[in-house]
């Protein structure tokens, strides 16, 4: 009951967040964002066909209307169609959204349980070679771009002048082996980069929690090392390592990985985001903004459960 | 503990064995299936005909949708010849009716948007009903300026609120299959634009089944059909109810001695469509391009990158594989059927007109002396492997009309006598008008700004006098052109159809902006030859009358101009094809035929 109360609480709280995240958003769009008419136009438009054009997308209603337009779509979960394929918004999310989870789902997963693994080793062998070697991979794995990480995988797992083993681009998940086939190269360079920052976060964490007097009495007590680091330190981190996956969650699910998207050719809606947000294509934007900002307020809320579980003490109040 | 170890070993080698095993086709396994993968560099947003304005959009439309003619597959100069049409027109003495006679027996691909979903007979009213598309503001047409002010009754039917119920007495069926156009005043490109993606004949059922989403939901009568589209590629099959007519390659415009390498003669006397799948890839990216093209079963046609360029050439003149890459892929260099240039804004005072004489003929000192310090070759050694073609004026040499005997001096490099035309009318450090020049973002970009002011320096331009405006995005800066505000407008511009009148047209005074006339250049005595020259079929005093346009505009020194880009496409030896990724051109997915890469007839093309 008291979950429940306050999940409830918690999602009323998020309907200003929300509306504040959706106002703010659509004014950086209408009065910043580009401006569609010329891309939609001929190539010798009159100035009517201009006028009927702006008309069409709305650009002559006041910004009031245009908001509460907006807010109805909210309401109804009715965005409309895109402005350049005149697909309905839902019908691209509903395409889009699952490919780009499925794309990054494994590279989640392994950059987080991996980061967590290597952390904990390093942690464990600090200031050793085992340490050092490890941070020196996560500092590498920092330092080089995401982009020349996805163009050094994709030469040397794809290309006929790497290993040639895997497909340099498309995306299939008619069979598991297919998804395995597509996903395999995208989700190395996504784990590339990101055990560098996983790793350099989760040791700093769990290096702050070894210093803690419990755990310098365990170890005096003779606690087992892997009993110490499950139960003393891991758990006691859990807290700031739960936020950062939680957060990152709906970058997953809404922005996709453009990069990962436009090289290995997936269509997911990362591409279809940036697409629109360089095009002004109002209706894809509006929609992914809200989708956007209602995945961190849940995000937010099953964070605050998940500090329940991981410690006791929290209380959901 | 065990089960489950030999779980995981065996999910793990499925895992391997998947990971590892090659092939790429989605067709069934064990049918020796034909696929071609075709790649472009960007992808559609819109595949209905009256949105067909883009490269990439008209490639895919010309192979959805039929249109009344077509250029023939192999001919160059481009040439027409019939499609849906059973002969090129019947012309009227005057040149105002045009009769086309229309083939019985096309049908629509089948599609739940008809009854039983069975497609239909195509006829003349489903021409009619798609032109009248392009003037129905709900459709937001890209192609309706092709026929604006050209066909009786058009503009009037769109001013009288589009009702498709409505007759338009210059756009008729006089039967079932022969169509009737009545023109305002005579124009020449008139069948031309009939061959344009712009008019693929769409039957009225899928537009209404579909309403918006017709536009992802292509339901036409050309060879293919679609099975599956999104951002990254577009799937399509032979069109089951495609009619079947035999290639005649010498009609097609089969030169031997020039296009025998591409085993195309393969071809001949046979029925298209050759393949069973045509997937089209969508791929901004040039090194993913490149990466998916070397493999032996991804992508099997792609454009030779920049970057790559001295790995895979031996010598760019003449162009010349590199002996590796010439084993295993057919090669061709195109000019491109258009060109690259930049254009003076006339409408501003310190570069262009002035309400002061004196001021308005320095102003033109000024433009001359920028387009002598502007260096055609250097910019085509830095972006375009220098094996594109700089030429003098606004007439491409694509076009029959080009005049390869103009005077090439607006294209010769200068800084010398452009700093003596400078300093002979009165312009310095001082005096020099500040020059915005508008670009949007990316280092190519912004190199190109870099390259230009440095040579605008050279002439004596202050640094700070050249500043950069950076515009977020391509309709941002294409919202700056339409309203002119911008003093220099750098374009490349497609032909949309091979004539030099496309390319006049950018100059013509009516066509200020917003128009096409970006620079809104406007000389009376331009404007007048324009008009002559519009009305008249090609002959030598038309031709006369497009060189001394071209004149004017190199005299007037209104544009820094030009050079028609030469791209060098390769393609994978089994793929029997000429490919053309011109706007005129994308027709020739039709004739495409994939072979076995072991056959002997791609052993003997080696």
């Amino acid at each position: 009951m008291e979950v429940f109360q306050y999940v409830l609480r918690k999602l009323l709280a998020g309907i200003p967040l929300v509306l504040g995240v959706t106002l703010i958003s659509f004014v950086l769009i209408v009065y910043f964002g580009p401006d569609k008419t010329y891309e939609l136009l001929g190539k010798n438009p009159t100035a009517d066909e201009i006028a009927e054009i702006r008309s069409q997308l709305g650009y002559d209603q006041p910004f009031v209307t245009r908001y509460m337009d907006y807010l109805r779509e909210i309401v109804t979960l009715d965005f409309g169609s895109s402005e350049s394929t005149d697909e309905k918004v839902s019908s691209i999310l509903a395409r889009t959204v699952p490919t780009s989870i499925a794309l990054a789902i494994p590279g989640f997963v392994l950059g987080n349980l991996l980061g967590v693994v290597l952390a904990l080793v390093a942690a464990y062998y600090r200031g050793f070679w085992v340490d050092k070697f490890i941070m020196g991979f996560a500092a590498v794995g920092m330092s080089i771009s995401f982009l020349i990480a996805i163009i050094g995988f994709q030469i040397l797992f794809s290309s006929s002048d790497g290993l040639d083993l895997l497909p340099v681009r498309g995306w299939d998940m008619s069979t598991p082996l297919q998804y395995i086939r597509y996903v395999t190269v995208p989700t190395l360079a996504t784990v590339f980069v990101a055990l560098g920052y996983n790793t350099r976060f989760y040791r700093a964490v769990i290096v702050e929690e070894m210093t803690r007097d419990h755990v310098r009495t365990a170890r005096a007590f003779g606690v087992p090392p892997v009993q110490l680091f499950y139960r003393n330190i891991l758990k006691n981190s859990m807290i700031p390592i739960v936020t950062r996956i939680m957060f990152s969650i709906p970058v997953i699910v809404i922005s996709g990985s453009l990069l990962l998207e436009s090289y290995f050719g997936i269509p997911g809606v990362g591409k279809v985001t940036y697409d629109a947000i360089v095009t002004g294509d109002q209706p894809i934007l509006k929609a992914v903004v809200v989708l956007t900002a209602v995945l961190f307020v849940i995000a937010q809320l099953l964070a605050d459960i998940c500090y329940r579980v991981v410690d006791p003490r929290v209380s959901l109040k | 503990m065990c089960i489950f170890r030999h779980r995981f070993a065996f999910i793990l080698l499925l895992v391997i064995l998947g990971a590892c095993s090659s092939g790429e086709s989605e067709l069934p396994a064990g049918v020796d299936q034909k696929v071609f993968r075709y790649s472009m560099d960007s992808a559609p947003t819109s595949l209905d005909p009256v949105r067909a304005s883009t490269l990439y959009a008209n490639q895919l439309v010309v192979n959805l949708y039929d249109t009344l003619y077509v250029y023939k597959y192999l001919q160059r100069p481009y040439e027409l010849r019939p499609n849906l049409a059973t002969a090129m027109p019947e012309i009227s003495p005057d040149g105002l009716t045009y009769t086309i006679p229309v083939k019985q027996g096309i049908y629509f691909a089948d599609d739940p948007a008809f009854p039983g979903g069975k497609g239909r007979e195509l006829t003349a009213h489903d021409f009619i009903y798609s032109l009248k598309r392009h003037f129905d503001p709900s459709t937001r047409p890209a192609g309706a300026w092709l026929w604006q002010g050209r066909i009786v009754g058009l503009d009037e039917w769109k001013q009288a609120g589009s009702d498709y119920a409505q007759e338009i007495p210059g756009l008729r069926a006089t039967g079932s299959h022969v169509v009737q156009i009545r023109l305002k005043r005579p124009y020449p490109q008139l069948v031309d634009t009939l061959a344009l993606g712009f008019s693929g004949v769409v039957p009225r059922e899928a537009v209404e089944y579909y309403g918006r989403e017709f536009s992802i939901n292509p339901v036409g009568s050309g060879p293919f059909r679609l099975v599956s589209y999104d951002s990254s590629r577009a799937v399509l099959v032979p069109q089951e109810n495609f009619r079947r007519e035999v290639v005649d390659l010498e009609y097609e415009g089969y030169d031997a001695a020039t296009q025998s390498q591409y085993g195309v003669a393969l071809i001949d006397g046979r029925i298209p469509p050759f393949i069973d799948q045509l997937e089209i890839y969508f791929i901004k990216e040039g090194s993913a391009r490149w990466s998916s093209f070397t493999k032996s079963n991804e992508i099997q046609y792609a454009g030779l990158p920049n970057e790559q360029v001295d790995r895979v050439l031996v010598s760019t003149n003449p162009v010349t594989l590199n002996p590796g890459y010439a084993e295993q892929y057919h090669m061709k260099t195109a000019l491109e059927a258009g060109f690259v240039f930049s254009t003076f804004n006339m409408d501003f005072p310190e570069f262009g007109y002035n309400d002061d004489p004196e001021r308005e003929r320095r102003n033109h000192a000024l433009r001359c002396a920028m387009i002598r310090g502007f260096d055609w070759e250097s910019r085509n050694d830095s972006w375009y492997s220098g094996i594109g073609k700089v030429f003098p004026g606004i007439i491409p040499p694509v076009v029959p009309e080009y005049d390869a005997g103009l005077s090439r001096d607006s294209v010769i490099y200068d800084p010398e006598g452009a700093r003596s035309l400078l300093a002979a009318n009165g312009w310095n450090t001082a005096t020099l008008p500040v020059l915005t020049y508008g670009t949007t973002p990316g280092p190519t970009s912004r190199l190109f700004f870099e390259q230009f002011r440095a040579w605008m320096m050279r002439i004596g331009y202050p640094k700070e006098k050249i500043v950069l405006k950076t515009y977020a995005t391509f309709g941002d800066i294409a919202k700056a052109w339409r309203n002119s505000e911008l003093p220099l407008i750098s374009k490349g511009w497609g032909l949309d159809y091979p004539d030099a009148e496309n390319t006049l047209q950018l100059f013509y005074g009516p066509n200020a902006s917003p128009g096409s006339n970006d620079g809104n250049y406007r000389n009376a005595e331009y404007d007048e030859m324009f008009r002559q020259a519009g009305v008249m079929l090609p002959s030598p005093v038309r031709t006369d009358l497009y060189h001394r346009m071209n004149q004017l505009v190199i005299d007037d020194c209104v544009a820094i101009t030009g050079l028609s880009r030469v791209g060098i496409a390769l393609w994978h030896k089994n793929v029997i094809a000429l490919p053309d990724r011109n706007f005129v051109g994308g027709r020739f997915m039709y004739y495409v035929d994939v072979l076995d890469p072991d056959a002997p007839e791609v052993q003997a093309l080696r």
